[in-house]
């Protein structure tokens, strides 16, 4: 049997007449008539990334700005040069993540686990190219623990301002959508500390610099689990 | 049903508050949408509770619609919630009930009979879910394979793989059921 007398056999089962209750198309009509108004489409999504990507920018460079720009001061051209172009990239790619669960449709580049896992090791990868001090310092953990909150302070005006910006979409993901977003959030936040803390060691670097990444993505799942089943 | 266009054309008026186009839109996804829902569902009054609630959440959401893309994608995409949130609800629901009482047995096949178009429906009985709502917008409703990856969020070699499974699935079926081939007269172009 060929595909195409399948596709027939297909066709024919599907052929048979499934009546519709016309009462019923009747009521839907009704319905959505007597809520009908104009509304404004979406702007394109890379009106939408752009703007997304703009955000996180600020967030992460009024907040370098406000504590201190020495980490900039101390890399060097080529730690810079490949750290900024990453996270840009990073966070690029998360943008167009979190506008494409935002509307229904959209062509799938990846997922947002495998963003999250992808990028977040890959920075990893570039630290540990970058830096190779492997001590562990008296203060590590408290540095450690400052940075983390620092960057996920940081991350939560940015997740704010995404969903603002994102807020007339649909997701019909929540999950996924919530952690693209928290994910693209926590960027902001990785960013201000590379532009901001001074400490280049690499386990300090690899560690709490790019724990911001999941801590701030699990939140976002979390949050919008939390908001869709409220709804 | 209407080209991809056209539906275009008609979703961009109904987003600027047509209620010819909104009327028009209704007639002519809804057998697409009850059909999809029949595949997937066990009984008609399913498929009807979820057709309302997809026009209800699709009017909801109609600002996301942006003219241009293909609507298929983003109604089915749509659909598939309104679906999945549905079944969640009732198992939530039907996990706290208690039943004190059996109800009356209604005969299987009289309830066949009227509740569902047996043909489609037993024709991709057998197969999985994901399966079955891939064989339905790709061979019902002619959507590409990149249109149904979009609808399903996967992969175009996902949807590849699913609608090859469903066939190998449909070939065995069709065998077994003694329809080796269509004869040409029945053949629909």
């Amino acid at each position: 049997m060929s595909e195409r007398d399948i596709d027939d056999a297909l066709r024919q089962a599907a052929s048979a007449p499934d009546a519709m209750d016309p009462a019923l198309l009747e009521r839907i009509s009704g319905s959505i008539r007597s809520s009908l108004a104009p509304v404004r489409p979406l702007p394109s999504a890379w009106l939408l990334v752009s703007g997304l990507f703009l955000i996180c920018a600020a967030v992460a460079l009024a907040g370098a700005a406000h504590l201190g720009l020495y980490g900039i001061h101390k890399l060097s051209g080529t730690e810079g040069a490949l750290i900024f172009p990453a996270l840009a990239i990073f966070t690029w790619a998360a943008a167009l993540l979190a506008v494409g669960q935002m509307m229904p449709g959209s062509p799938r580049r990846l997922s947002p686990p495998s963003l999250l896992a992808c990028g977040g090791l890959g920075l990893v990868a570039i630290f540990a190219s970058l830096f190779h001090d492997y001590r562990i310092a008296d203060r590590f953990v408290p540095q450690g623990v400052a940075c983390l909150v620092a960057g996920l302070l940081h991350a939560v005006p940015a997740g704010l301002a995404s969903w603002l910006l994102l807020r007339r979409g649909f997701a019909v993901n929540p999950v996924a959508a919530g952690l693209a977003t928290g994910t693209l959030a926590s960027l902001a936040g990785v960013t201000m500390l590379e532009l901001h803390c001074p400490n280049l060691e690499a386990l300090h670097v690899m560690f709490w610099h790019t724990a911001v990444i999941p801590l701030s993505a699990l939140a976002g799942a979390l949050l919008a689990r939390l908001f869709a089943r409220r709804r | 049903m209407l080209s991809d266009a056209d539906l275009g054309t008609l979703m961009a008026r109904y987003q600027q508050g047509d209620s010819a186009a909104a009327t028009a839109l209704v007639h002519c996804l809804s057998p697409v949408l009850h059909r999809f829902f029949m595949v997937q569902c066990v009984s008609r009054r399913y498929a009807d509770d979820l057709l309302q609630e997809t026009w209800l959440r699709l009017h909801e959401v109609r600002q996301t619609y942006r003219p241009g893309e293909p609507v298929l994608p983003w109604l089915y995409a749509l659909a598939r919630h309104v679906r999945v949130d549905h079944y969640r609800r009732t198992r939530r629901v039907e996990s706290r009930e208690q039943q004190v009482e059996k109800l009356p047995e209604i005969p299987a096949g009289a309830s066949r009979r009227t509740d569902r178009s047996p043909d489609l429906v037993e024709l991709l009985a057998g197969l999985p879910e994901s399966q079955r709502e891939v064989v339905v917008m790709l061979k019902l409703s002619d959507m590409s394979l990149d249109e149904v990856a979009r609808a399903t969020s996967s992969s175009v070699g996902s949807v590849k793989q699913k609608a090859h499974r469903a066939y190998a699935s449909l070939r065995q079926r069709l065998t077994g059921m003694g329809v080796s081939q269509v004869g040409p007269g029945d053949r629909h172009e």
